[in-house]
């Protein structure tokens, strides 16, 4: 009896085994689709994970990464010690969290006010116009304000000489740096992202605004009490899943417009983690710095994906 | 309903706040366009504002004969293409893997695919991946690393969802292949997202500055976008404010009509043009790609 059930146990596994052969021979073809994926996969995602091992290694050239000593701590360490550390953690810190302040409610804004409009045809052009430099890159960007900030004709210092003042290069000037990293992101994101806001404003009941205004509400009250409250979850969303990205402060921009005399304020861990190591060299410090780097981001977009769930689930507001 | 007197304020506060925002768009572009057709000598003078002042065509036939950037547009457009054509196809075909659901190992695949974007090696392990496989001297830089996307592909995925699934069973049943089923069922129905997503990917790698600026060892094989930030670079160190002495002897040095940064203009307008030419057809895609995007986060 025993014995006969045992028997029936394996038949049906290696049934079960055969199923699954012949399933995975039909799939075949499908098995082909994604193979050149997960050889890509496993070159230019996972290699380089495996590749951080650099950041424990006295890496030489002959001996290759894995052929390099151990050195245990030690970029680690020298990183935590070294007086760059605190101003490039500050920096990227201040930077993204200055971009929380300014550049994260402004598109809210935009879209809050473009709700208003009444005329569909200007409604659109500042629509179309303020979309247009999300697709145009930094380099272009920050090669048009070079353009206006120039001491050479440019329209910035045409201004100031009429005003009677001394033409400034207002790019290398270390104090000008924050505020045109933040007005230059906002001159660049706030109409793409305008986009979200208008579509959760879209979605908001009609019926709402009605029963609001025969309550003697006026615009004002409407917007405040019917369009915000309806379109909070996406403004939570957003601000919950922005934490995810707090060390990541926008490379591609810092590194433009970074000049000799703001570097001091202007360096931050991505910045930092390539100058370092693709500029001079030094591989494994920058390899223990992007280590960091990514442990920490990842701590963080883990949890801010399980807030997101959670929030997703109960709504707060 | 009537207006009160606050709601007028407010009105005539939000069309001019609107209209400026609009405007502050929009000049940095003309701004650039109007330097890009003046001499360059004069535009140094100031006061240039609103429209050219000496029209020439110089800065851009200056632009256009050094041979950086005329080879780098070559480099930037064969990139484009060719990455839009080969991220296409891969995509679709790895989307479609993993869209039917009856594949063994399905679910494990997504997820090896998904962990890739909560964890990286970061940028020096990669660069050294790269190096390793020869990609930093090479065209092929700007092709391979960048085939997939986790986000293109969810997107893709998803689209086929859409799809009713006994349309696949049906044409397995008429002895379709799985390849005559993706090209002839699933693609030509999925047509304005893969649109979609070739224009944001052609766009990208149009405008993608950094990978040419730090991954590529070759200054032969930079892109356009690579070659305008050295340029920015060059110039932002000559930027600052020179003493009068010193733009004399500058300007007896040179007795050209255009500058290094007239021609930068021309550049940059070269460089813009092709985005705003897409930007319309881009455009009608936005709010879908948007919020798939903000969804996926």
């Amino acid at each position: 009896m025993k014995g006969r059930g045992q028997n029936k146990g394996k038949e049906q596994k290696v049934q079960e085994r055969k199923k699954l052969l012949i399933r995975i021979k039909r799939h075949k073809m499908l098995y082909l689709f994604i193979l050149p994926c997960i050889v890509w996969l496993l070159i230019f995602c996972y290699a380089p994970m495996g590749g951080v091992v650099l950041a424990f290694k006295n890496y030489r050239y002959d001996r290759g990464i894995f052929g390099s000593e151990w050195a245990g701590l030690k970029h680690f360490r020298a990183f935590w010690i070294s007086p760059e550390f605190w101003s490039v953690f500050r920096n990227t810190v201040v930077i993204s969290g200055l971009k929380t302040v300014f550049c994260f409610p402004a598109p809210i804004i935009l879209a809050l006010l473009l709700n208003e409009v009444r005329a569909p045809r200007f409604k659109r052009w500042v629509q179309t116009l303020s979309y247009l430099p999300n697709f145009v890159s930094w380099a272009v960007v920050v090669q048009l304000m070079t353009a206006i900030f120039t001491p050479y004709g440019g329209v910035f210092n045409e201004i100031r000489k009429s005003m009677g003042l001394d033409p400034i290069f207002l790019m290398g000037e270390p104090g000008a740096f924050y505020p045109l990293v933040i007005l230059s992101d906002i001159w660049k994101g706030v109409g793409w992202g305008s986009i979200v806001y208008l579509a959760a404003i879209s979605s908001v009941d009609q019926e709402l605004y009605e029963a609001a205004t025969i309550d003697g509400a006026n615009r004002w009250q409407c917007t405040w009490h019917v369009t915000l409250p309806g379109i909070s979850a996406t403004i939570g969303l957003l601000f919950i899943m922005s934490f995810g990205g707090i060390l990541n402060a926008g490379y591609d921009q810092i590194l433009l417009l970074q000049q000799p005399p703001n570097y001091q304020i202007s360096k931050i861990l991505d910045t930092y983690i390539i100058h370092t190591g693709i500029n001079y060299g030094k591989f494994e410090y920058a390899s223990a710095i992007g280590l960091f780097k990514s442990v920490f981001s990842m701590i963080l977009v883990v949890l801010t994906n399980h807030l997101v769930k959670k929030y997703a689930e109960i709504g707060l507001w | 309903m009537r207006e009160t007197r606050g709601q007028k304020v407010f009105k005539v506060f939000n069309y001019t706040f609107l209209s400026l925002l609009g405007l502050a768009t929009f000049y940095p572009f003309w701004y650039v366009l109007i330097a890009s057709f003046n001499e360059g000598r004069d535009f140094q003078k100031g006061g240039v504002w609103l429209i050219p002042r000496v029209f020439t065509l110089e800065n851009y036939s200056r632009a256009l004969q050094d041979d950086a950037i005329f080879r780098s547009l070559g480099i930037s457009v064969s990139a484009t293409l060719l990455s839009m054509l080969i991220s296409l196809i891969f995509t679709a075909l790895a989307a479609y893997a993993l869209y039917v659901k009856t594949l063994p190992g399905r679910t494990f695949f997504t997820f090896f695919w998904y962990f890739t974007t909560l964890f990286g090696g970061g940028m020096i392990p990669y660069y050294m991946v790269l190096r390793g496989l020869g990609l930093t001297k090479s065209f092929w830089l700007y092709i391979f690393p960048s085939i997939y996307s986790f986000y293109n592909f969810v997107l893709l995925r998803t689209n086929f969802e859409t799809v009713p699934y006994e349309l696949r069973e049906s044409a397995q049943l008429d002895g379709a292949g799985e390849v005559t089923i993706l090209a002839r069922i699933y693609i030509p129905l999925s047509k304005p997202i893969l649109a979609t997503l070739t224009l944001f990917n052609a766009v990208g790698k149009w405008n993608d500055w950094f990978t040419g600026a730090y991954y590529q060892s070759r200054a032969a094989l930079y892109p356009a976008a690579t070659v305008l930030q050295r340029l920015l670079m060059e110039a932002t160190a000559s930027n600052r404010v020179q003493t009068e002495q010193e733009m004399v002897m500058r300007d007896m040095h040179t007795m050209r009509t255009y500058t290094p940064m007239s021609m930068q203009m021309a550049f940059v307008m070269i460089l813009t043009m092709p985005v705003v030419v897409v930007y319309p057809f881009l455009q009608k895609y936005f709010v879908k790609g948007v919020m798939v995007g903000s969804v996926k986060g």
